[in-house]
């Protein structure tokens, strides 16, 4: 929270101007999606969009500041366990994602009403993909050798997955192979359940996307807990 | 004997009270560590005893950074076991890490903070709450005090040397290793770091020390290894060092040039130097220079003044490293 114009308020102009952009410009035209205002529609994916993407890089371009600035090596020499040092990474992400998450949120509910149908739930799928994508990051940021590589995921893998995983429409409005490709797609399941905690609707059902989401982020602990552990392109 | 100072931060919280420790702060065993093919360190054994000034000397290379990134923790090795006081660093990693600082020898800060949150992170990392008058004694040793509040961004190099030995120190640790410690800091500050590290030393902190100036080695060492090719060539005492292996030059300037040596002068081993201007003599340790100034004062040689040097750990240091002394523990 040093940087909020770059952790908070970078995100939530951009996704803002994707609420007003695409949720205005296309919902006077649209109107409604599976019986959702289409406004209202697009919220959950973009607060996935917001969440995923700065949790994922809240660790992978702080690892990468810190073996850059030379830094990384007072932690690795500190008695901080590897949990401990996992923990704290994957927890600032995490706080970060959803802290971004929730903004845009506000700034969406602000226009389309501030009404969510299972709160719990919703922020149980939030809190679990942003873990996950914060291990995403920290895996990325210790195999990362440049900020080239660190941008390469956000911007090939999760920006273009997020925006094909049924942001800005539901799969059934899709012809048959599009179709077959958002149901493909593991960020489509995602923001299928976020907006089932959110709206009360979704295509895939809840459960899907929160088995996904919870195998996901296990396989992704798992393997940042295991890299950190045994030292690899971080202690010589 | 039983170690004066208790384990620190969490360590204290979990009910462990006085250690035994043993004499050996630092010990190595059959240590190696190999990148491929080369071996930046072949075999090495080692022990650092406990409450002195250790110097491990050696050229660019020879794998001093690499034994104490090992010991830190930074660097795992290839072979052999590595212990800080009695502990291994690699199953009991917490305990040792608690227990060692480490003054890299690369530069690093955090651009984000200033000086005084730097050093509150740096013992954050190690579960310790930096008392104020801990953080006080820190920066007036490091001479911080004016920098305290200004970001380590505005920090001139010397600066952010000298904001590393602090990082370094607000755990308290053992054993700390300085790593090139007083590269760029200019000389009327090094001597105050000197000063310092002798305070820590007294206070029965082990200090480990690179470097690549040997008069800081001979200034501050109560021992000294040399190091080359991954190998440790001699352990000694310094002191012992010098009286073994450091001989003495004597240096009569004439005041008028000779041609040549008198034959009994040639016979010691003396040559003329500075055109016939002067005879230097050069004695091993132990040796005396009674034959020579009784050969010159024979010869009748026009004497003007007479000096005597003997050699410092610099010339003890290229002479061993020329001879590739063998391993020599004392």
């Amino acid at each position: 929270m040093r940087v909020p114009g770059q952790t908070v308020l970078s995100p939530l102009v951009t996704t803002s101007l994707y609420f007003l952009v695409f949720g205005w410009s296309l919902g006077s035209r649209l109107r409604e999606v599976e019986g959702v205002p289409y406004a209202r529609f697009i919220v959950p994916g973009l607060v996935m969009l917001g969440a995923v993407t700065n949790a994922f890089l809240n660790t992978s371009s702080s690892i990468m500041v810190m073996k850059l600035q030379g830094t990384m090596v007072d932690l690795l020499v500190s008695p901080l366990s590897y949990g401990e040092i996992l923990g704290s990474f994957v927890g600032a992400a995490a706080i970060r994602g959803l802290l971004v998450g929730s903004v845009v949120w506000l700034v969406a509910a602000a226009f389309t009403g501030f009404e969510v149908a299972h709160p719990l739930f919703a922020l149980f799928m939030l809190s679990l993909v942003a873990v996950t994508f914060g291990a995403l990051g920290f895996v990325t940021g210790v195999w990362a050798r440049t900020f080239e590589q660190v941008n390469f995921f956000p911007t090939f893998v999760i920006t273009p997955l997020t925006f094909l995983g049924g942001v800005f429409y539901s799969a059934a409005m899709l012809p048959s192979p599009l179709r077959t490709l958002t149901l493909s797609n593991p960020l489509y399941y995602m923001v299928d359940a976020l907006r089932w905690g959110m709206l009360g609707w979704s295509g895939a059902g809840p459960l899907a996307g929160a088995g996904f989401v919870a195998l996901l982020c296990g396989l992704s602990l798992g393997t940042a807990y295991l890299i950190l552990r045994s030292g690899w392109r971080l202690r010589g | 004997m039983l170690e004066p100072r208790p384990p620190r931060g969490r360590e204290a919280g979990k009910g462990a009270t006085l250690h035994r420790v043993p004499e050996s702060v630092v010990t190595l065993r059959d240590v190696s560590k190999r990148y491929g093919t080369f071996a930046a360190l072949d075999h090495v054994d080692l022990e650092v005893p406990r409450g002195e000034i250790f110097a491990l000397l050696g050229p660019n290379g020879a794998g001093k950074t690499t034994l104490i990134s090992i010991v830190a923790g930074l660097v795992r090795a290839s072979a052999g076991s590595t212990l800080v006081l009695g502990r291994d660093v690699v199953s009991s990693y917490q305990f040792t890490r608690r227990a060692v600082g480490l003054v890299p020898q690369e530069i690093n800060f955090d651009p984000f903070f200033t000086v005084e949150e730097t050093l509150r992170i740096q013992a954050g990392y190690f579960g310790v709450r930096l008392r104020p008058e801990r953080l006080e004694e820190i920066l007036s040793a490091l001479d911080l005090e004016s920098k305290r509040h200004a970001n380590t961004r505005s920090l001139s190099g010397g600066m952010k040397r000298r904001l590393l030995i602090g990082k370094a120190l607000v755990h308290e640790p053992r054993v700390l290793f300085l790593d090139e410690p007083t590269a760029g800091v200019d000389v009327q500050l090094r001597q105050s770091l000197w000063a310092y590290v002798r305070t820590l030393r007294a206070r029965g902190t082990t200090i480990v020390l690179t470097t690549h100036y040997l008069d800081e080695a001979e200034e501050l060492a109560d021992r000294v290894a040399v190091i080359a090719e991954g190998r440790i060539l001699l352990v000694e005492e310094k002191r012992r060092l010098l009286e073994r292996y450091a001989g003495k030059t004597l240096r009569v300037a004439l005041s008028a040039a000779v041609g040549e040596l008198p034959p009994p002068l040639a016979a010691l081993g003396a040559r003329l130097e500075d055109g016939g201007l002067a005879v230097a003599v050069v004695a091993p340790p132990g040796a005396s220079f009674g034959p020579a100034l009784a050969a010159i004062a024979a010869a009748g040689l026009p004497v003007r003044d007479v000096e005597t040097r003997r050699m410092r750990l610099e010339d003890v240091f290229v002479s061993l490293l020329n001879r590739g002394a063998p391993r020599n523990s004392a």
